[in-house]
């Protein structure tokens, strides 16, 4: 047992160690954070109706900085085919059930590595912080971060262009951002269109937005009453993404299946 | 010097095959940008503000933005490959061509401009379908000063590609000319709320001074005034633009030549 999570624990390190090696990719995303709050969330606050609205941006921007981050596996993943790592990864003494789970952990655990210093930041800026709601909401991200991570290895293994991989990944991420309540309430998405909000509602940027507002405490922003829904949500969209990603990657990298 | 038009109409039908061959990326990032202006925009505009933002409709408002948001992304594409060029040294080739430095500068400034203009057109097109339709004069205008702003973004973008080595440096740097452009800019919301801000001192005055100058907030502005009638159409828009794109133009111009004659 100690043995398989020792190898476990080695795939995961070495994603950790891989990522930090984008050391201007590291840069560049934090600049964009920052900018996006003291220039665009500070304007844009004065530009709508909803009282406290820079709060209410500040931490649905820190749930789309861990989502985009954690999304960046699927690349690596693109970058190993193309350079031949697999199958190095592939001659390892590591079964493919670990390799996998372990790159899911690892794409996911590294996001939340990087996010979590700005998603600090953002508090602070934010300005308060219940402990225990926070605990729960800290909880669901890290779910969050893991099914994205999984995600974005069940979409690279079947998507076998790079290019393609990129045009999904930005489109995908220009929906699943923008159809969401990272950056405005549900209500208004709902009035503004009733489609958009049904999508909005199913969202899992959704569910990890509404419960780091939640765990924040600060009552003007917290758009939940209960919890439970969005915390439900996001562990079926882990559990979905982190098993049936496993199932895929592990049946598609034999026999030279990712090239 | 002597400039030959065809060796420069080669150079520019060379990065135009280049550019169609990324046709399911543009596929891509039209989509991303019309989602911007159908989903964004469209729920901004219910939470709007009218009276402290100084404008009636977000989705009218934005629509001329995206169309210049779409121009830069495209024209600063040119620089990735220019890096790209560089770095598996493709320029030497570039070099062998039977033409002289100066024609090789010029077209690549140029093709990078003219994409930049034809990716931007079906977002122009939407933009004149939901908010208005331009007169003639006023579009042949339009269409000026956004091909002298495509023009002016390729040749910042050439600036950045070839005085970075790696293109994890060209990217970081890119990415913090997007943001400081963008973000103090009039693209996403209006200019009197930033100077507003500024005066309040919550805002830092550079900052506010840039987003005055930035030829991002002119092309957008100028497209709104023609539009939707406000902000009043100024000269100093054109000019802007004009100042921007002739200080972009030739430096880029000399930093590609100076550049990949290095050994």
């Amino acid at each position: 047992m100690t043995l398989l999570t020792n190898k476990l624990f080695l795939v995961v390190e070495r994603d950790i160690r891989l990522f930090f090696q984008y050391k201007f990719l590291i840069i560049m995303r934090s600049i964009w954070f920052v900018s996006q709050i003291v220039l665009f969330g500070l304007i844009a606050s004065r530009m709508v109706n909803i009282s406290d609205y820079f709060q209410y941006y500040v931490a649905g921007l820190s749930v789309m900085m861990l989502y985009s981050t954690a999304l960046f596996i699927g690349f690596d993943i693109y970058e190993e085919a193309e350079h031949g790592v697999f199958e190095y990864l592939l001659s390892l003494p590591v079964s493919r059930r670990q390799l996998v789970l372990g790159r899911s952990i690892g794409g996911g655990l590294r996001a939340f590595i990087y996010v979590g210093p700005l998603i600090f930041v953002a508090l602070y800026v934010i300005g308060a912080v219940n402990p225990l709601n926070f605990l729960i909401a800290f909880f669901s991200l890290f779910l969050f971060a893991f099914g994205v991570s999984g995600m974005s290895i069940t979409i690279a293994v079947i998507i076998k262009s790079s290019d393609r991989f990129d045009i999904l990944m930005g489109v995908l991420d220009a929906l699943i951002v923008r159809l969401s309540t990272a950056m405005y309430p549900l209500a208004v998405v709902q009035q503004a269109n009733p489609v958009y909000g049904g999508l909005t509602q199913f969202n899992p940027v959704s569910f990890a937005s509404d419960l780091f507002r939640w765990g924040t405490g600060i009552e003007a922003i917290i758009s939940l009453s209960n919890p439970l829904a969005p915390l439900l949500g996001i562990i079926a969209f882990f559990s979905f993404f982190t098993f049936v990603g496993i199932i895929i990657y592990d049946k598609r990298i034999e026999g030279g299946g990712w090239q | 010097m002597k400039v030959s038009n065809s060796a420069i109409l080669n150079i520019v039908e060379y990065d135009f095959r280049n550019f169609l061959r990324y046709k399911w990326w543009l596929v891509g990032l039209i989509s991303m940008n019309l989602a911007d202006l159908f989903i964004m925009a469209l729920v901004y505009n219910k939470m709007l503000n009218v009276q402290a933002a100084g404008i009636t409709n977000y989705f009218n408002f934005f629509a001329p933005g995206l169309a210049v948001t779409g121009l830069f992304a495209s024209a600063f594409m040119i620089g990735r490959e220019i890096n790209m060029e560089r770095r598996r040294e493709v320029h030497h080739y570039m070099l062998s061509l039977p033409m002289t430095r100066l024609e090789l500068a010029v077209g690549r400034v140029l093709s990078g401009g003219l994409r930049g203009i034809i990716y931007m057109s079906p977002l122009l097109l939407t933009c004149f379908a939901f908010v208005g339709v331009p007169s003639f004069p006023q579009l042949l205008l339009i269409v000026a000063v956004l091909f002298l702003l495509a023009i002016g973004i390729s040749g910042l973008s050439i600036a950045i590609a070839v005085s970075t080595s790696s293109l994890e440096k060209f990217i970081t740097a890119r990415g913090v000319v997007y943001y400081a452009l963008f973000f103090c800019s009039s693209v996403f919301y209006p200019l009197s709320l930033i100077q507003q801000l500024g005066q309040e001192g919550k805002f830092p005055m550079p900052l506010v001074v840039l987003a005055e100058i930035n030829p991002l907030s002119s092309a957008s502005d100028m497209i709104r005034a023609f539009l939707l009638g406000t902000p009043t159409f100024s000269v100093n828009m054109i000019l802007s633009v004009i100042i921007f794109s002739a200080v972009f133009t030739f430096s880029a111009a000399f930093a590609y030549i100076k550049i990949i004659e290095r050994k």
